[in-house]
């Protein structure tokens, strides 16, 4: 058992390295769906196809479906990038609503006194608006990296050796496999559990400012 | 990119088969998570230490971890301690335990949602902790417990995928199948996609629907308790 804690943290390494990477880029797509989300109606349409869809489908088959389409359509990428896309696709759609909901929150007055300043659109999103959907955010965004990152499990199958494909590996050649599952288990739980005290801390300073959503 | 249409042909009866799975897994899973996840609920939110540590111990754990990974520890796990179990069975139990956990937040969010005075002043006119949540705190969370219940049940639709890789014969599963025979992963895992859609999006649909039927009739209830002019004939008086 004690053979296997290394090689299972650096699959931790691993895990986190991908979850950050995928939480990256889904923070990019939510940013970039919300704001043409606000654009015309069959934009918008498109944005709520594409989030209706992500929500209605689970994470193991959309990593297996750009797994494999992304080879078709010329991009010939390693798991890793497959792993990264496929959590920044799924976040993106979850991070969309967020901001959505973030929106409401901003007074209309904002932005109609910036675009009688003549403010052009961009400056008015990069800032005026986009700051402060991101202060309003980061609670319910630290939530969406504890879910990417145990989401990120299921990028094992295809073949990326993160923390459950080590743990894979582990197991094939312990004495004691049951315990290096568990130890798998306490070490996703204790990512987790400490996004969750940031979460908690963030939450606490944002009600605090009064900017609790 | 060309698109192969006999993968459709061949593919779908397999899927579909394996979409008819994924609703009984799914269902039972649910069916067991609502009858436990109450008692989680309540477990957590009560005066007694050792139930509430036991039951946030439990939910936590369940909350803080991959369902990839419950999936091992219960099948991979119990075989290593020589306890043999059908796939079907360890899917079952996975799938329920999970749901079960994020049932219960969704009850506890509900039973929350009450205010507090309630249960206080049932209990004040000496009715039984047990009596006050049945007949005064469960009638009035529904409208809080639908759509909480919605979202997850669509969750555990969706977890129930993952137990493809301890070969429960669910949708991803029959995926892999039609693969072995058509050569076309990318084309059968975005059939097998749209199957989950219109899966999960018939069931958010309905539950929407319970919702607005509930919500009518507790207008209608809250009307007729209150002798709500409207509701009132006045002809008589």
């Amino acid at each position: 058992m004690p053979e296997a804690i290394l090689p299972l943290l650096r699959g931790a390494i691993a895990t986190l390295e991908i979850a950050t990477c995928g939480t990256c880029l889904a923070v990019v797509l939510g940013v970039l769906a919300a704001v043409v989300g606000q654009a015309g109606a069959p934009l918008r349409a498109l944005v709520a196809a594409y989030v209706s869809f992500i929500r209605g489908t689970p994470l193991l088959v959309q990593l297996l479906v750009i797994y494999y389409l992304l080879p078709r359509i010329g991009l010939d990428v390693t798991p890793f990038w497959a792993g990264v896309v496929a959590l920044g696709v799924n976040g993106g759609a979850h991070i969309r609503e967020m901001i959505r909901g973030a929106l409401t929150a901003i007074p209309p007055g904002q932005t109609e006194a910036a675009r009688a300043l003549a403010m052009p659109r961009f400056w008015i999103w990069a800032r005026i608006v986009l700051p402060q959907v991101f202060v309003l955010i980061m609670p319910p965004l630290t939530v969406e990296f504890s879910a990417l990152l145990k989401g990120s499990a299921l990028i094992s199958i295809v073949g990326y050796v993160e923390l459950t494909r080590q743990a894979q590996y582990q197991l094939a050649t312990s004495s004691h496999p049951y315990a290096v599952l568990v130890a798998t288990a306490a070490i996703y739980g204790v990512m987790c559990l400490a996004v969750g005290e940031v979460t908690r801390q963030l939450r606490r300073t944002s009600s605090r400012r009064g900017v609790a959503i | 990119m060309t698109f192969d249409s006999s993968v459709v042909s061949y593919g779908l009866p397999l899927l579909l088969g394996g979409l008819v799975n994924t609703v009984l897994f799914s269902l039972s899973a649910i069916a067991i998570a609502l009858m436990l996840a109450p008692v989680v609920a309540v477990g957590r939110l009560s005066t007694r230490p050792s139930l509430r540590w036991m039951a946030t111990c439990y939910v936590e754990a369940i909350r803080n971890t991959p369902f990839l990974v419950q999936a091992f520890l219960f099948f991979y796990g119990l075989a290593a301690l020589g306890i043999r179990v059908d796939a079907g069975v360890a899917g079952i139990v996975t799938l329920s335990i999970f749901g079960t956990a994020t049932f219960s937040e969704s009850f506890r969010g509900a039973i929350r949602s009450v205010p507090l005075g309630q249960l206080e002043s049932a209990r004040a006119v000496g009715m039984s902790y047990r009596l006050a949540l049945q007949r005064i705190v469960f009638p009035q969370m529904w409208g809080y417990l639908i759509p909480s219940l919605a979202n997850q049940a669509t969750g555990i639709i969706k977890e129930c995928s993952v137990l493809s890789v301890i070969t429960v014969p669910e949708v991803a599963m029959a995926a892999q199948f039609v693969i072995g025979e058509t050569f076309a992963p990318a084309e059968t895992y975005a059939m097998a996609a749209v199957l989950y859609w219109a899966l999960t999006s018939t069931v958010t649909g309905l539950m929407s629907l319970a919702n607005l039927w509930l919500t009518k009739r507790r207008r209608q209830n809250l009307a007729a308790s209150l002798g709500s002019p409207l509701e009132l004939d006045y002809t008589e008086a």
